[in-house]
């Protein structure tokens, strides 16, 4: 079982769930260590005070704000716990919403609710919710505090499970005003274009299958630490051929087109080749 | 206009699609400094060898079990034709949004407005997304791209193997499900809190009092500090519920 990042209780009316918050995602990241290039040893890094030119441990260490006119206001753990919403330990649920309404683009980090007790009350509240929100196509949405930061959360039911997802707040959104998007009206394609790319597209269409979709980058990063053990050197790889210019938009759809009746560019191979 | 983070073009088939790659997100979070508590200097980061026992300065390289130079990690980057080829298209419904990640927004490039318009409004016509994958700062980045009102948008997503499965999970049954009359009323009450959804209506209002207390800490002023609750576990389910639905009634 991972480890909690967070224990509280998600509260739904007056139904009240505790709940541990374990992460979803798991890092399957190379990761590096520094060395010194001289003698290969680690580097460590140390904290120094910039003034005194000493170490300084942690216990030593406060947090400073920087004020506009160059000074600097301190503030502790406690006085920031102390301005945590006086529901801390809770996410209460506001509202539900249909969770087709709710854009991706507000996902941020996913992690999964998990009953905080072993009592059959809980395990039974959090079937309740579960089952509700899968049943309904609905998700709740509520805001809670994890390590002084406030988060708007997303919660809905995902294989059996309570997913949460931390969201961005709308201000944290762009507009993209300042994003060339077209919105011309001279750019609008004609029908003719429309269709064509539509056709292009049902062609390369597919069932979604995460699992068909592998990191190679991570692969070839392994790869990469496996043949240098070995002794063998390293090269980067040739860039694929580049796509033939072809700058008339509707000479380019009718060839793609041509091409894919001969069969000659079935691309959905491509992703299980590499 | 905006300042792009990457150029380069989108393929599908022969089509070329330049564009251009935008942050779309911004954080607001306040940041803060690490001081030395004695002086309230600030603090500084000094890399050591382990073995010398002094500050290292340049001559840093990177290694796991083996050394590897730097342009030796890049080297796992991949194609660096600047081009996103999208390899297939899918319903946009049928992606879980836990497999999107980070999300940008696309503008078109140089002299591609018609193919940037031609291509949104084809996925938008279609309610598909194409995938396909991206080279970006020496990584490999699996993406999807998709209309967004009147953009494109790019999210980079999370592969498979990095999601934990909801049966790893070691989740408690219940001795008993919720009975129909439990479900109905949790229904109701799910439905008594049913809103539109409204990103707006919702306020980081942490980050306001974090500058609230910034400011009454420049003042001089002193901050309270309160005592922690503890949550409740839940009692009787079924009275739970309908004194929710009592008291919403009311």
């Amino acid at each position: 079982m991972p480890r909690a990042l967070w224990s509280g209780s998600l509260s739904f009316g007056l139904v009240n769930v505790p709940v541990v918050m374990v992460p979803a995602v798991r890092d399957l990241d190379l990761h590096f260590r520094q060395l010194h290039a001289k003698d290969g040893a680690p580097i460590d890094v140390q904290r120094w005070c910039s003034k005194e030119d000493v170490e300084v441990g942690w216990d030593e260490i406060d947090r400073a704000f920087e004020l506009d006119d160059g000074g600097q206001v301190i503030v502790t753990d406690e006085e920031l716990e102390a301005i945590e919403p006086r529901r801390t330990r809770t996410i209460e649920i506001e509202s539900f919403v249909d969770l087709s309404e709710v854009d991706p683009i507000y996902f941020d980090h996913p992690y999964y609710l998990l009953p905080a007790s072993g009592d059959d009350g809980s395990a039974r509240a959090y079937r309740l919710l579960t089952d509700v929100m899968a049943r309904t196509e609905r998700a709740a949405l509520g805001q809670f505090v994890m390590r002084a930061k406030e988060y708007l959360a997303i919660v809905r039911s995902h294989d059996g499970a309570l997913m949460l997802s931390t969201m961005l707040f709308a201000d944290e959104v762009r507009d993209g005003n300042d994003v060339e998007n077209a919105a011309q009206k001279s750019h609008k394609p004609s029908a003719q274009q429309l269709k064509a790319a539509a056709a292009v597209i049902e062609e390369l269409s597919g069932k979604w299958e995460p699992g068909e979709w592998k990191d190679r980058y991570r692969r070839r990063l392994r790869d990469v630490v496996a043949r240098k053990r070995k002794g063998q050197t390293i090269k980067a790889p040739k860039p694929r051929e580049a796509v033939p210019e072809m700058p008339d938009l509707m000479a380019a759809l009718e060839q793609t087109l041509a091409d894919m009746r001969e069969g000659k560019s079935d691309k959905r191979r491509e992703k299980q080749e590499a | 206009m905006a300042r792009s983070i990457w150029n380069g073009t989108i393929t599908f088939g022969l089509i070329a699609v330049p564009i251009r790659v935008h942050s779309a997100t911004e954080s607001h979070t306040i940041h803060f400094h690490q001081v030395h508590a004695k002086d309230g200097a600030r603090i500084k980061q000094k890399r050591i060898c382990s073995k010398e026992r002094k500050e290292v300065r340049y001559e840093v390289r990177g290694g796991e079990f083996v050394m590897l130079e730097k342009d030796e990690i890049d080297a796992a980057a991949g194609d660096r034709s600047r081009t996103i080829a999208l390899e297939q298209f899918v319903e946009r419904t049928e992606v879980d949004p836990v497999f999107y990640d980070r999300v940008y927004y696309l503008g078109a490039g140089d002299d591609g407005q018609d193919a940037y318009r031609l291509l949104h409004d084809a996925l938008e016509r279609s309610g598909r997304a194409g995938i396909g994958r991206w080279v970006f700062h020496n990584r490999e980045y699996l993406v999807a791209v998709r209309p967004l009102n009147k953009f494109l948008v790019l999210h980079t997503m999370r592969f498979a193997d990095e999601l934990v499965s909801a049966d790893k999970l070691e989740i408690p049954s219940p001795s008993r499900r919720p009975s129909d009359r439990e479900l109905e009323m949790a229904e109701q009450l799910v439905s008594s809190l049913q809103k539109a959804f409204r990103p707006s209506a919702f306020k980081d209002s942490y980050r306001d009092r974090v500058r609230d207390l910034i400011a009454r800490k420049a003042k001089g002023e002193e901050i309270e500090l309160p005592a922690p609750e503890k949550a409740e576990a839940p009692g009787d389910l079924a009275a739970a519920l309908e004194a929710s639905l009592g008291k919403r009634r009311s």
